[in-house]
């Protein structure tokens, strides 16, 4: 009994090192977002489901939903949630839809030029793309025991006071499986990503017209 | 006794009265200087009266907030515009703990949450005086079944990812603020087109309200050495490139001019005094007599000075040159007198046979120079300009006392003894000259005519065209820090001019929502016609007494406690968190007490913020009279045209309402047809008065139309080197030419009337051609000083004189005397040079 008690005990303690965080150096993590970017570089596309956890202030539980996610590089994407309130986001980097088909109605915003959706996006692509994130955020990184974690401090002034903390943990195989938004007004997003492909995908994917009889509203409009 | 025996009599027997007199004016009008010296630094006080466009702009500087705000402007480089979006905070922060600073606006309000609390808070009022049906159609909304609907939807698409319902959320928890705010949201639309940071990032501005106690001069020169001592600090914490900090606005720029006033009186008199005092000098190597002439200009100066502000009550920006004006005028009598007085004195005539002599044989030529150059600047009066009136006024009084003084107080300073005449050069050439010139007119009429005729072509040929500048910046200063910083703002930001204003003042508030009721649907129809870019009023804000009270009587229709209760079980049902719906909740209460008759129905003054960054956005609309209101219209481009202004002035105002149109560009473009009429017809009419009265001093129609021929010459070649040299007319410039026709008539008349009654011609005609070039140079020096002054209508008009004297002077040498003898035949001519007499070669 003795014996097994110590030989766990030593099992753990030199497991020890390896169950415990370690930051990266600097040299490391260029060296990390290297490979990233590499990676990214042969495959531009990434297709995969997610499982999402929405903590807003104004809601006293959380708002659950999950659904499938379509990227590509630089900043295109389409995100479908299915469950109660199911709905369809796609952007080309220009123009942002919501559909929501249990409504009938879309929401069509014009990114870029300071609208307050711009932190939003920019974070999702940050996630899924990580191409020049430095410009935009300060980095740290840590490796654990499954693989990475990057923390992303946002740099521009007009992103912090949408964005206050963004957490990417990806596995060894840089595959992003988790995402942590924190904003400064409390609210917290978490989405967790699996089945990660890297499949073409067809162009039409990130087009969206709304169907006939849609109320279409821009909700941001001057 | 003779009159000029009189003078004589006085100036050489009785000096100890004459000192006297002089020392007892001198103390008086200094009393009067320093009792009662009052700056006005208004630039609208140069500008006519009696045109509506500007009384609407001076009741608008004066009546309304803004004459209190100050814009700052951080200019970083390129590289650095991230740094810059970081300091802008700290810089705001630094900003509002100032103690002149009342208010500060660094970000849009509603971006802020303060902005959306401080929005929520005007809610009330604003939703009670919407339109009935709108009204009803927002009162349907506090049903519980809407309530409850409405939640449980807005969660669904919260749930969905939308982000609209948390942003609606936000600011209007019920769904009745938005409606309320949108009669404020559309007529504020114009604030769109103007944002706080510029398109590169490169630039943000701040606007701030200062509580300063004042708007006069020292009050803004007080406060802007604060802002100035602020600026110096205010780098701290900036750690990137070169950073600009600008500052401009109504108090910066009456600082800046009021001290340039100070810098122009200087510059401008010891200008002129230095350079007069030159040409003097030069002429007559006298220092006696140039003190003298010194003494007296400043003595006319002064009791000019103080006669103006007894008249006016202050002196304005323009009227401080008039010191530079008179002197470089005023030293012509002093010169001619001087030149007469050597003349006799050098024929043998003792110290008071000799001033008799001048006073005699000059005094008339004096008096009508004096006349025309004095009804000359008379004529500005007709501008209707405040500025330019006093101006006038000061100094047609200043010529008088220097006619008087200069054949008075004058002569005190001359020593009785004559000293041993020397060589008198000038007077050898110009005798020289005045010989050939009598003997060979038609060489020197080949010469000077072809040259005057091809100017006076060059005048009236469209090419080069005459620069006529009606912008704001010909009334700005020359070296302006304000200037500059709107300078900058204006070319960052997006393409913007300032909007034309519409001004409207009622006896009531309902009145005044009236008003502004019948004015947005017409400019509204504007817009949508393409003829205005886009417009804002204050007609959301000017509330309705009568509507106020419908729709309170509406609210009982409301059952207040079951929408409170529906609320708040739609809160638990769908999860929302009550502090979210805390805006909302007071919002039914306070809507509940309106319900109440006795309840005094809030004022959205009254509930607003004092801090709110939502005043500088309001404030623009309303006066410190709260019935004094104005509205912004955005033309599609700058009003520079007169077809743009008749434009907007037929379409514009509604019938039945008192609108008032103006504002800077607006104005300047209104007064293009005044200018034209100041320049043709007043200037016409001066050239008129001189006219007959060269037909009644002459009473010779070869002479007189010599004359007239010889100013038309020199206001064409005037004309034709303001083209050439580019000096440009302005609004105000324009008043050169009529100042042209009074001056450059004066050496004609010297030279003419000398020339009817001359004995000895070259002897009697040179004794006057000399002085007359001198007097020349100096009104020349004397126009050409104000130059140096850093406000360009003074310096503007400095120009544009100078060169129209130098031409009167140039025409009257070298046209009108060899034309005058032209006119006589040969034998007259060769018989009045023959000399009997040997005379001494000086004056």
């Amino acid at each position: 009994m003795f014996n097994r008690f110590l030989s766990l005990s030593l099992l753990l303690g030199l497991c020890a090192p390896l169950l415990r965080a370690e930051p990266l150096s600097p040299a490391d993590l260029k060296t990390l977002l290297g490979r990233i970017r590499e990676k990214r570089a042969a495959a531009p596309q990434v297709q995969a489901d997610f499982q999402e956890e929405k903590n807003v202030k104004m809601l006293n539980k959380p708002i659950v939903s999950s659904g499938k996610i379509w990227f590509q590089s630089p900043n295109k994407f389409r995100r479908e949630a299915k469950g109660n309130s199911p709905s369809i986001t796609v952007s080309d980097g220009q123009q942002l839809w919501i559909y929501y088909p249990k409504f009938n109605s879309a929401e069509h915003y014009s990114l870029g030029k300071h609208s307050p959706l711009d932190p939003g996006i920019s974070a999702i692509t940050a996630s899924l793309n990580l191409e020049n994130v430095e410009a935009t955020y300060h980095i740290s990184a840590t490796k654990e025991a499954d693989g990475y974690q990057l923390q992303l401090l946002p740099r521009n002034p007009s992103l912090k006071r949408f964005l206050q903390t963004f957490t990417i943990r990806m596995n060894n195989e840089l595959q992003v499986a988790r995402t942590e938004m924190v904003q400064p007004n409390g609210d917290r997003i978490v989405t967790t990503y699996s089945n990660e492909n890297r499949a073409s995908i067809p162009a039409s994917t990130f087009e969206f017209t709304p169907p006939a009889g849609t109320d279409v509203t821009t909700p941001l409009a001057k | 006794m003779a009159f000029h025996s009189t003078i004589a009599q006085l100036v050489t027997r009785r000096r100890g009265l004459v000192w006297a007199a002089v020392a007892l004016l001198c103390a008086l009008s200094t009393a009067v200087l320093v009792l009662r010296m009052k700056l006005d630094t208004e630039v609208l006080n140069l500008l006519p009266g009696g045109f509506e466009s500007v009384e609407g702009l001076k009741i608008y500087n004066r009546d309304f907030v803004q004459v209190r705000d100050l814009t700052f402007a951080l200019v970083c480089q390129p590289n650095d515009v991230d740094k810059l979006e970081e300091f802008a905070p700290q810089f705001a922060q630094r900003l509002r703990e100032q103690s002149w600073c009342r208010r500060v606006l660094a970000g849009v309000p509603i971006e802020t949450p303060e902005g959306v609390r401080d929005l929520q808070s005007i809610a009330a009022p604003l939703l009670l005086n919407l339109e009935p049906a709108a009204f009803a159609e927002t009162l349907a909304l506090l049903q519980p079944a809407k309530i409850k609907e409405r939640l449980h939807r807005l969660h669904e698409e919260i749930e969905a990812g939308s982000p609209r319902p948390q942003i609606e959320l936000g600011l209007d928890p019920l769904g009745v603020i938005a409606p309320a705010l949108k009669p404020f949201a559309g007529n504020a639309s114009i604030e769109e087109d103007q944002p706080l940071t510029s398109p590169d990032r490169t630039m943000r501005v701040f606007l701030t309200v200062t509580n300063q106690p004042g708007i006069g001069a020292f009050d803004c020169q007080k406060l802007m050495r604060e802002v100035q001592a602020f600026q110096r600090t205010a780098h701290e914490g900036w750690d990137g490139g070169p950073l600009q900090i600008l500052v401009t606005g109504r108090s910066a720029y009456v600082a800046e001019i009021s001290l340039s006033m100070r810098h122009d009186i200087i510059i401008t008199l010891l200008g002129s005094i230095l350079l007069v005092s030159g040409v003097f000098y030069a002429g007559f190597r006298r220092w006696l007599p140039l003190l003298g002439m010194g003494i007296s200009l400043l003595l006319c100066c002064l009791v000019a000075l103080a006669a103006g502000l007894l008249i006016f009550g202050e002196l304005n920006m323009v009227t401080v040159g008039f010191c530079a004006i008179l002197i470089g005028l005023g030293v012509d009598f002093a010169i001619l007198v001087f030149g007469r007085y050597q003349q006799a004195r050098d024929d043998g005539e003792d110290h008071p046979a000799a001033v008799g002599e001048s006073v005699k044989n000059l005094g008339q030529a004096i008096f009508f120079g004096a006349l025309t150059t004095a009804v000359g600047f008379l004529a500005l009066m007709l501008a209707g300009s405040r500025g330019f009136t006093q101006l006038g006024v000061l100094i047609a009084l200043g010529i008088a006392f220097a006619g008087i003084f200069m054949m008075t107080v004058f002569f005190l300073f001359l020593p009785r003894r004559s000293p041993a005449p020397g060589h008198d050069w000038m007077f050898t050439l110009v005798k020289r000259y005045v010989r050939w010139a009598v003997l060979h007119p038609a060489r020197v009429l080949w010469t000077s005519a072809p040259l005057l005729l091809l100017l006076t072509a060059v005048a009236f040929s469209p090419r080069p065209p005459i620069i006529f500048d009606v912008s704001t910046h010909s009334m700005e200063p020359k070296r302006s820090d304000a200037g500059y910083a709107l300078k900058t703002i204006m070319e960052k930001m997006p393409t913007r001019w300032e909007p034309v204003i519409g001004m409207i003042k009622a006896e009531n508030a309902q009145q005044l929502h009236d008003y502004w009721r019948k004015v947005e649907p017409r400019w509204a129809a504007l817009q949508a016609a393409g003829k205005i870019k886009g417009f804002s009023t204050p007609a959301a804000l000017a509330l309705s007494p009568q509507r106020l009270e419908t729709n309170r009587q509406k609210l009982h229709s409301v059952n207040f406690p079951a929408a409170r209760d529906a609320l708040q079980i739609a809160l638990t049902n769908e999860g929302f968190s009550a502090e979210t719906f805390e805006s909302g909740f007071k919002l039914l209460d306070d809507l509940k007490a309106a319900a109440d008759p006795a309840t005094h129905l809030p004022d959205w003054r009254e509930t607003l913020p004092q801090t709110s960054g939502w005043w500088f956005l309001i404030d623009r609309y309303f006066a410190h009279d709260p019935l004094l209101t104005t509205g912004f219209v955005t033309t599609n481009e700058a009003v520079a045209t007169q077809e743009q202004k008749e434009m907007l002035h037929r379409d514009l105002p509604v019938a039945g309402v008192p609108l008032v149109l103006s504002g800077w560009s607006f104005t300047l473009t209104d007064l293009v047809p005044w200018s034209h009429r100041q320049l043709i017809l007043i200037s016409g009419l001066m050239a008129l008065f001189d006219a007959t009265l060269l037909a009644l001093l002459y009473r010779d129609w070869r002479l007189w139309l010599i004359q007239v021929a010889t100013l038309g010459l020199a206001v064409c070649a005037m004309i034709a080197s303001m083209k050439l040299l580019q000096v440009p007319l302005n609004l105000l410039n324009v008043l050169a030419f009529r100042l042209v026709l009074a001056i450059g008539v004066d050496y004609g008349i010297y030279v003419l009337l000398v020339w009817q009654k001359a004995r000895k011609l070259d002897h009697d005609v040179a004794g006057v051609v000399k002085p007359v070039i001198l007097a020349g140079l100096t009104a020349i020096c004397g126009f050409g000083s104000l130059g140096a002054a850093n406000n360009p209508t003074l310096a503007g008009l400095g120009y544009a004189c100078a060169l129209g004297l130098f031409w009167s002077l140039a025409a009257t040498i070298f046209f009108t005397l060899p034309a005058a003898a032209a006119a006589e035949p040969k034998s007259w001519r060769e018989e009045s040079l023959h000399p009997l007499v040997k005379e001494p070669e000086n004056v």
